[in-house]
């Protein structure tokens, strides 16, 4: 049988107030794709999302999630991600929307460039940064990342540094 | 031969016309079949297309173009036009609609051509 595939967007929830991103689950932002794909594309849509869509990645404290849509009709599915405008998640709306960053095939491509991506935003908050102690963990977990050592480990550790 | 001629006598009711499908638009002739005789007006009658495809093809399907060209108030018949693309999700979803305001109803293609049906 030849391999079933799918394609994995990467997408990047985007908000105004940081704490209420904390509150995101993969069932809240399940919910919110199927409602918005219902009122796009109808009962046709909810049909194509039902099997073979689910959340398989997120990143509640940088606000990233990994989608898996299968191949034939992801683009489909794809367009109805912006008329996102908020998702319902312990009682409470958080208005945001979704922007994608990468589609890849595979969850290890998607890991890959999420990685790059991460190092690419520390970089770009470092000068931001302003005690000097925050600095100096920022410049040592940069200095980690670009020697390439570890990189699981040290996608951990981006990740949870990237809240400033 | 005699069974050439046999099958063209029963086929008289249908007519068959083969084109090209060059151009980029679609002429459906309809006809919508109701349980009692209720007659709808031309902006019911769209209201009706229109929500059915938005049931099954949400809000992109709703937005789709299409003209109703002709439309003959004692029969329920009608002419639509639309384009190439837009063709299956428009046939889906009249063959879907199963409910007129409570009365059963069910559309009937009548005719798919390529360009307008003389009638």
């Amino acid at each position: 049988m030849v391999r079933v595939k799918s394609r994995y967007l990467l997408c990047e929830v985007n908000v105004t107030d940081r704490n209420l991103l904390l509150l995101l689950d993969d069932r809240a932002v399940t919910a919110a794709v199927k409602d918005v794909v219902q009122r796009m594309h109808g009962d046709y849509g909810a049909a194509l999302c039902s099997f073979g869509f689910s959340v398989k990645y997120l990143n509640a404290v940088t606000g990233i999630i990994l989608l898996r849509f299968p191949k034939k009709c992801y683009k489909q599915l794809w367009s109805a991600l912006p008329f996102i405008t908020s998702i319902e998640a312990r009682g409470k709306q958080i208005s945001c929307f979704l922007n994608c960053i990468y589609v890849g095939g595979t969850i290890r491509t998607c890991q890959k460039f999420l990685i790059r991506y991460n190092a690419h935003q520390l970089r770009r908050m470092l000068p931001k940064c302003k005690s000097e102690e925050k600095h100096n963990i920022q410049q040592a977990i940069l200095d980690c990342c670009l020697t390439r050592t570890h990189t699981e480990e040290a996608e951990d550790t981006l990740e949870s540094e990237e809240d400033e | 031969m005699s069974c050439g001629t046999e099958k063209k006598k029963a086929v008289d009711l249908h007519q068959g016309v083969l084109q090209k499908n060059l151009s980029p638009e679609r002429y459906l002739k309809i006809q919508l079949e109701l349980e009692e005789a209720v007659t709808l007006t031309e902006v019911e009658l769209r209201f009706f297309i229109i929500s059915g495809l938005r049931s099954l093809h949400g809000e992109v399907g709703a937005a789709l173009n299409f003209d109703l060209l002709e439309h003959s108030d004692v029969s329920n018949v009608a002419v639509l036009k639309v384009s190439k693309d837009d063709l299956v999700k428009l046939w889906s979803s009249l063959t879907l609609q199963g409910f007129y305001k409570n009365h059963r109803c069910a559309f009937r293609v009548l005719q798919v051509s390529s360009s307008p049906p003389d009638s």
